[in-house]
């Protein structure tokens, strides 16, 4: 019975690998179409936005071109938004996505996340100063504004009990957060800080702790695995060489204690 | 227009004052300069007391607009092929519905109040979702690209529409037409061909014009389901500038700008063939 049961075993594993090696790659897909499709996010500046000529650029698409490069095939931009990135990989329509994704298990149970992390950042919020905010806490009951499919709503919401009035694109919410439609803004601390600085938001302040502080991860499909060991390998080069920093300093974001920290593991 | 005058004691009849003399609402070249007017003021108004704005909005939208018009360029591509799939599909329904064979009559009448009750966008998400993002027909794959699920999305109520405003100029002709080519021994295909469909363009031209009129604007819908069109590419435009509250309105108002250009004409157009073909008691 026992034996049994151990041919059996064996007998599926071994269907699973063959069945597994049969699959075809996507990294053979991709060389016989000599173009890499990967989802960027086309409203984030600067880590994918688009230029007045209609490009899109950032440190995430310049990341991809280097993946493109290595695999000696062309790179196309395929705009993503959080609400949408998930299933353009699972569909196919993409073969790559780093799209400002933050790292969670219940997200690596649909895509491919690979290790290690390439980027990271926290959460905030940005308010009025008149709003004195002090905690997370003070948010509870109150009108908070975000953007459609950022993982921090839900907890912001729920852990917080603030009301999440979700926008299409920063723009809308921080004229809503001017307007006095929301106390807070729940948005990345990069982008917050930097925002700090802008002359016409003098008034507002970043007053709370950062939370989360987040990993991010770019995904592939899931069963790709010889894509993920090549891609996992890349980002490991692209800390060693300093990329990350290169490009933060290129497209105008202060250099951030993860990127140098992992540049320091890698070095 | 002068009556011409009658002397007679008798009682007469007089033919009641014509109504309806000149176009009172039309809009003039001068209402199109105050809505510009008013779309640069308000825009400019949100940061007049801003001194040391890094770049002036409009500078701004200068900036972007070749790419904002190819992206409208877009939405008339989209609504231009949604229309053309939406009129082939749903004049074939009209004739459904005037359909003798029950069946046909029943179905066709289903489906087109099934379409025409629903709403678009909802209709826009369910092509987006069940249609697969490329056909595989064994020897060759086709993609279906986000924009002809766009073009497949909005044709639906199209084609429920234009179903509806079949049928209905069919119905609108008088009987004695029909009766006519009977006694004429006209089969009903060839009554319906030669005589009745004829006769129905004219009367079906302005609701199809007017119908493109609204699907041209329902075209902004695709941008919530991820197509690069106008609107897409404005959010976009204002994410790259590091979301500046004060470009909001300009940006906006450009965009209603344009649709406005492109649609007014269509509907004053539309006006026009309603009265030329308005039938005359």
């Amino acid at each position: 019975m026992k034996f049994n049961a151990l041919v059996s075993a064996l007998a599926v594993s071994a269907i699973a690998l063959t069945s597994g090696a049969a699959f075809a790659d996507v990294l053979d897909d991709v060389k016989a179409a000599g173009v890499l499709k990967v989802g960027v996010k086309a409203d984030y500046k600067p880590y994918g936005y688009r230029d007045p000529s209609g490009a899109i650029v950032g440190i995430e698409p310049d990341l991809a071109k280097d993946v493109a490069d290595k695999l000696g095939v062309k790179v196309e931009y395929v705009p993503v938004v959080s609400s949408n990135r998930m299933q353009f990989l699972e569909q196919g329509k993409v073969d790559l996505m780093i799209a400002t994704m933050t790292d969670k298990p219940d997200r690596r149970k649909v895509v491919n996340i690979v290790d290690p992390n390439y980027y990271s950042s926290g959460t905030n919020v940005l308010s009025s100063k008149k709003a004195a905010l002090k905690e997370w806490t003070d948010l509870k009951g109150k009108p908070v504004c975000g953007i459609q499919g950022a993982f921090y709503n839900k907890k912001t919401g729920q852990e917080f009990g603030a009301n999440i009035v979700a926008f299409k694109g920063t723009a809308e919410a921080y004229s809503a957060l001017q307007q006095g439609s929301c106390v807070a803004f729940v948005y990345d601390d990069s982008a917050i800080v930097a925002k700090t600085k802008d002359p016409e938001f003098a008034d507002y302040e970043m007053p709370l702790k950062t939370i989360d502080d987040a990993p991010w991860g770019l995904a592939v499909q899931l069963g790709e695995d010889n894509f993920k060991a090549m891609m996992s390998d890349m980002i490991k080069g692209w800390h060693k060489s300093g990329r990350i920093l290169e490009l933060e300093t290129k497209w105008g974001v202060e250099n951030t204690p993860f990127a140098k920290a992992m540049h320091e593991k890698y070095k | 227009m002068a009556r011409p005058e009658f002397k007679t004691d008798l009682p007469v009849m007089l033919a009641p004052p014509e109504r309806r003399q000149g176009e009172p609402l039309r809009i003039k070249l001068w209402h199109g300069i105050a809505l510009f007017g008013f779309c640069v003021l308000s825009s400019t108004y949100v940061f007049a007391d801003d001194t040391q704005a890094p770049a002036s909005a409009l500078s701004v939208l200068v900036k972007w607009m070749p790419l904002l018009l190819s992206g409208f360029l877009f939405n008339i591509v989209i609504s231009f092929c949604s229309m053309a799939l939406g009129t082939i599909v749903g004049t074939a329904l009209g004739l459904g519905q005037i359909s003798l064979i029950p069946v046909v009559k029943s179905s066709s009448w289903f489906v087109t109040q099934f379409f025409r009750n629903a709403p678009w966008l909802v209709l826009l998400f369910f092509a987006m979702f069940l249609l697969p993002f490329e056909f595989d027909l064994g020897f060759v794959v086709i993609p279906f690209p986000d924009w002809v699920k766009a073009i497949i999305g909005l044709s639906l109520p199209v084609m429920a529409n234009v179903s509806e405003v079949v049928r209905g100029a069919v119905r609108s002709l008088p009987s004695g037409q029909w009766e006519a080519a009977e006694s004429l021994a006209y089969t009903r295909q060839q009554t319906l061909w030669l005589i009745i469909l004829p006769q129905c363009v004219k009367r079906m031209l302005p609701p199809w014009m007017n119908l493109y009129s609204i699907l041209t604007m329902a075209t902004v819908l695709a941008s919530v389901v991820g197509v690069s069109e106008v609107m897409t590419l404005t959010g976009e435009a204002l994410a790259a500038e590091g979301g500046r509250t004060d470009l909001l309105a300009p940006f906006y108002s450009f965009v209603l700008l344009i649709f406005f250009v492109y649609c007014y004409p269509i509907a004053r157009y539309t006006v026009y063939l309603e009265k030329k073909f308005a039938v005359k008691d």
